[in-house]
């Protein structure tokens, strides 16, 4: 009959809607917490180091972008060219003042100290004598060498993690994101090329860093085997 | 072998790795990293170690074996590097193996060196071996689980 026809594709029509509908909230709802989590750039030469920091990080529901050199990682923040920053491939005036209004933002950069070719020294030199100046700086080193630390703090680092990291580590770094400005915006670059993992971006469910707190110290202490229904004698 | 006497067994062979100081606190950290997620996490950090290791082990040799003149701040640099990774995971005995190699690297004591860097070589080989039956002791538990 007629009108079961029309209810029908009246009934089709509803459903592809919705279904519009909710594609663009999930879409929003990516970007939101994207924009939500912070963002760490990650500078370590080690494979395995790399590894455990990005399962740290994202442990701790921030996105990760890891590379391996410090090159890479000025690459990444388009410092690489010269001391204007006059980057070829990006648009126009890369003004030092006032960040263009879309893009990426980064809120912490983490990078190893020791690095063949540009130290995580020289590149927290870099990044403070740029206009990511303001986003904090840590570095890791597997050595405690107090002036090698006064050194760094010196220049700006925020912190200085000593090697090999813990859950505990990255955790007292929201202290430190929390002081940063919301978004450090830039030339919006395709960063799907400079990952030298696989992945990168992680949009995690996990609700906004502020709010979330982790148990610390029973977990870490606790040194008994993650089995369930286990006594050990 | 049920389930509950593959964790207990699973349970002992770590306690033993811990007690006699083939891991250190920092595996227990990479664990607690583990969920549902990722559940192979340290067992893909150990594979990628020992993927990684080789390399090293062999530029080492290279860097040391019939060298009139040793370039010792390049044996100690490919050392700091390789005791780095090992620590990452918690591989005591490996670590302290390290140790000992750099500081007769920086004594320039080399056949304190080499002597050292056998012992390391063996270190590094237990351990394998003891992690790739932890690893599949811990397998065989997690299947017996889901059954």
């Amino acid at each position: 009959m007629e009108s079961g026809a029309v209810h029908t594709q009246q009934q089709e029509e509803e459903k592809q809607k919705q279904q519009r509908e909710e594609e663009e909230e999930k879409r929003e709802q990516q970007k939101e917490e994207e924009e939500e989590n912070f963002h760490v750039l990650a500078v370590d030469d080690s494979f395995i180091d790399r590894k455990l920091l990005e399962r740290l990080l994202k442990e701790s529901s921030y996105q990760v972008t890891l590379v391996d050199s410090g090159d890479k990682a000025l690459e990444y923040l388009g410092l690489l060219d010269s001391i204007d920053n006059v980057n070829a491939t990006s648009s126009s005036s890369s003004s030092s003042q006032s960040p263009q209004q879309e893009g990426m933002k980064v809120n912490l950069i983490m990078t190893d100290y020791c690095m063949p070719g540009m130290s995580g020294y020289d590149l927290l030199k870099r990044v403070k004598g740029s206009y990511w100046k303001d986003v904090p700086v840590v570095i890791m080193s597997s050595e405690n060498i107090p002036s090698r630390i006064r050194m760094c703090l010196e220049e700006g680092a925020e912190e200085f993690l000593l090697k090999p990291l813990q859950l505990s580590d990255v955790e007292k770094l929201q202290t430190h994101l929390l002081k940063s400005p919301e978004k450090y915006s830039s030339i919006r670059i395709d960063d799907s090329s400079f990952n030298t993992e696989s992945s990168s971006v992680t949009v995690s469910s996990k609700s906004n860093i502020a709010s979330k707190r982790k148990a610390l110290s029973p977990e870490i202490e606790e040194r008994r085997p993650k089995l369930k229904g286990l006594a050990v004698v | 072998m049920d389930r509950k006497q593959l964790q207990y067994q699973v349970a002992c062979m770590r306690k033993s790795l811990f007690d006699q100081g083939y891991l250190d606190e920092q595996f227990n950290q990479l664990e607690d990293l583990q969920d549902e997620a990722n559940p192979n996490f340290v067992e893909e950090v150990v594979t990628l170690f020992y993927s990684d290791s080789a390399r090293f082990i062999h530029n080492i040799e290279q860097a040391m074996i019939n060298k009139p003149n040793i370039d010792y701040g390049k044996l100690d640099d490919y050392m700091h590097q390789f005791k780095g990774s090992s620590s990452s995971f918690g591989a005591k005995k490996v670590k302290k193996e390290c140790s000992q190699f750099r500081e007769c690297c920086s004594a320039g004591n080399i056949e304190g060196c080499i002597k050292t860097f056998r012992q390391l070589k063996l270190e590094h080989a237990t351990l394998k071996r003891k992690l790739e039956t932890y690893f599949q002791l811990v397998k065989q538990a997690g299947i017996a689980e889901r059954r």
